[in-house]
């Protein structure tokens, strides 16, 4: 039975990319595709609605998987569960752990792989299985960050000065445009600005429906969660390096400056750990060591002091009150000076007053007290 | 006019001050005893200046207020954008005053010249008290310290603005509504000097605080710096500029802060004891008083005594 479902698939799916042709994309400076799954992959109509409803697209930009830092490595080194075209459903997808058949890392000699990171990753608070159930399914998997990001976006055509030099000894023009793009994007910073690191943290943290969702969970298990966790997002944009940051300020601490451990920046963003672990940065052990990165004379006291300031009032009750207070104090004053002013008006203007100093009086108007300027 | 109690002490005690002569105090008397019993009539007789007919304010204090008037706006357009970033005109003002980057200078800058300007203004004040208590001329109620009678001048104003009675006050050189807006603004200026050097300096603050207070004195300000900014902008918007710009009499604008003089008639109405120190030191006062009186035969006549013929009005 299975079998003739498979065929009929399979029939359909080689039909679907016959009609489909003319379709297709160009493949501007296409990557080379050795297994011809562009056969397929190149329509962008290509794709199926899952069973929650949504769209998931198979379609692959050649022209744009050409500009990425994965395009040199075959799909199969990747997709490696794809034994035969048409491939069968995929149940398990792509998962980051997994070792490049093709690609050798130069230093080491060895199969290139991204092991190191997903070791670190799989252990932080983020860390889940690629096809993840419940409550664990909202936590970021790679890709959830990393979108594998193109070469020097904002870099659309390289500096003909620079590749024509080199060329000069290394002749094969492809191997040198290859070697600049790997180079120049980590020469050059491409990191997420700060506003772009809160931004993407708050996809998941400022989504109250997944933070609810996760306070549940957390309750029905007796789990704890931090203190901070309903309001990180909020809390962090109330504080004064939240309100810097959403202008791009750049010398303000954004979410990674203190929840990452800066020693190996790049693998330690990976394990990201709560702040009840000793081994977070923001810990009670090392949040002082945290603060004092940027503020050098911070001490015990200064580590008390929130950064994630809220008036909730099961979070900060004194603030909370304060800001009761302020609110009702302004109004307050607000209604009883508009009042002040309006009386006075009304007051003086029934005894004759006009706006405006006019011929070195501003008494003309006739008094209801029947006593008026003499004329 | 017969002079209050209140009224008379304060004529004897500038008179005794400016060690006025017999012939002088003589001709104070006079002009006094002429002016008419209701002072509503002397106000709204008088010719006045738009600009400015008699002195209030020395070059300092105008020097004062235009630093804390440009520095206050300035500090409120570049704050008010990043404190309560998330409302729809803050991202255009923050664009308008150059961005974060821009507009933190600018905001820490002109901090600075706010606190210049409020030392400058402390420095002034306690010369010129310093002075005024050498010279034996010390008035405490020619100063902008509360008194008891300001809540007198308090009730008594509003029982005129609700037709209670028929005359305002007689009110000194600070009336109750100066002095409120002086220390709101006296405050409102330290707790922004106190609250910005949290942000500048919150590990200065912390390592001076006691453990137990140092994370709800920054939570404190916190919230103080930006709630006060707004109430000090919304008591400027609303209240300084009607009273100064929009109050009946005073469109478009008192010229006061630039001049440093108050009109005749202001002078008279909302200051009046300050105005009888005015015939007191300003001799010519004395004389164009008495010219308008005579012109618009308002003069008093004591029982008994003839009115002089009138002399022509010079202004």
């Amino acid at each position: 039975m299975f079998a003739i479902v498979r065929t009929r698939r399979e029939i359909g799916l080689v039909l679907a990319c016959l009609i489909l042709w003319p379709l297709a994309v160009p493949a501007q400076g296409a990557f080379e595709d050795d297994e011809n799954c562009l056969m397929c992959h190149k329509y962008p109509k290509m794709g199926r609605v899952t069973d929650d409803g949504v769209f998931r697209s198979y379609y692959v930009m050649p022209h744009v998987f050409s500009r990425t830092v994965h395009r040199n490595v075959p799909c199969r080194d990747c997709h490696s569960y794809i034994k035969e075209l048409p491939h069968r459903p995929v149940k398990v997808g792509v998962q980051c752990d997994s070792e490049c058949h093709s690609i050798k890392n130069p230093a080491t000699g060895k199969r290139f792989s991204h092991k190191p990171i997903y070791a670190k990753y799989i252990r932080s608070v983020h860390g889940r299985p690629k096809n993840a159930r419940g409550p664990d399914r909202d936590k970021p998997y790679c890709v959830t960050c990393h979108t594998n990001p193109i070469y020097n976006p904002q870099e659309k055509q390289l500096p003909e000065h620079i590749v024509k030099r080199c060329v000069v000894c290394h002749e094969d023009r492809a191997f040198v445009e290859n070697w600049y793009k790997h180079t120049s994007r980590r020469i050059r910073e491409v990191k997420r600005d700060s506003r772009q690191i809160v931004q993407l943290c708050a996809n998941c943290h400022g989504d109250q429906r997944l933070v609810q969702r996760h306070l549940k969970a957390a309750r029905l298990e007796g789990r704890e969660l931090g203190r901070k966790y309903p309001y990180a997002v909020e809390s962090y944009l109330e504080s004064f390096h939240g309100k810097v940051t959403h202008y791009g300020f750049k010398k303000a601490a954004n979410c990674v400056d203190c929840h990452v451990d800066q020693d190996d920046y790049y693998l330690n963003v990976h394990f990201i750990r709560p702040s009840r672990d000793p081994v977070s940065p923001v810990s009670p052990e090392r949040k002082l060591q945290t603060c004092r990165r940027c503020h050098k004379y911070a001490d015990e006291n200064y580590a008390r002091l929130d950064p994630h300031p809220t008036s909730d009032i099961q979070d900060n009750p004194f603030r909370h009150y304060a800001e009761v207070i302020y609110g009702w104090v302004g109004d307050i004053v607000l209604v009883m000076l508009i009042g002040m002013a309006l009386m006075e008006t009304i007051g003086r203007w029934r005894d004759g007053v006009i706006w405006q100093i006019r011929k070195g009086s501003s008494w003309w108007r006739k008094s209801k007290r029947d006593r008026d300027r003499v004329i | 006019m017969k002079l209050s109690d209140e009224a008379r002490r304060v004529l004897d005690r500038t008179m005794a001050y400016n060690r006025v002569s017999p012939e002088a105090q003589a001709e104070i008397e006079r002009v006094i005893a002429a002016m008419p019993q209701d002072r509503v009539l002397l106000y709204k007789n008088v010719v006045s200046n738009p600009i400015g007919d008699l002195p209030r304010y020395s070059v300092h204090i105008c020097i004062q207020h235009m630093l804390t008037f440009v520095t206050f706006l300035t500090l409120a357009f570049t704050g008010l954008p990043i404190a309560f970033f998330e409302h729809s005109w803050a991202a255009p003002l923050n664009a308008l005053v150059g961005g974060v980057d821009v507009s933190r200078v600018i905001h820490r800058t002109l901090a600075s010249v706010m606190i210049f300007s409020m030392i400058y203004h402390v420095f002034t004040i306690v010369g010129g008290t310093v002075q005024k208590l050498m010279n034996g001329t010390f008035d405490l109620q020619r100063t902008i310290l509360p008194v008891w009678k300001d809540v007198r001048d308090f009730q008594a104003d509003f029982r005129y603005f609700f037709e209670l009675a028929d005359q305002r006050p007689e009110m000194d050189k600070f009336m109750y509504k100066q002095k409120i807006h002086y220390f709101a603004a006296a405050f409102g200026n330290l707790v922004m000097v106190i609250s910005g050097s949290s942000f500048l300096f919150p590990e200065f603050w912390a390592a001076v605080l006691p453990a137990g207070v140092a994370a709800n004195f920054q939570e404190m300000m916190r919230l103080s710096h930006p709630h006060e900014a707004l109430l000090a902008l919304f008591v400027i918007a609303y209240w300084h500029w009607y009273n100064v710009h929009l109050a009946p009499g005073r469109f478009p604008m008192q010229w006061t802060f630039l001049t440093g003089k108050i009109t005749r008639e202001h002078q008279m109405e909302e200051h009046f004891l300050e105005y009888l120190r005015n015939l007191v030191e300003i001799p010519e006062e004395r004389e164009k008083l008495m010219d308008m009186l005579l012109a618009r035969e308002l003069v008093a006549i004591p029982e008994g005594e003839a009115l002089a013929e009138p002399e022509p009005v010079r202004d």
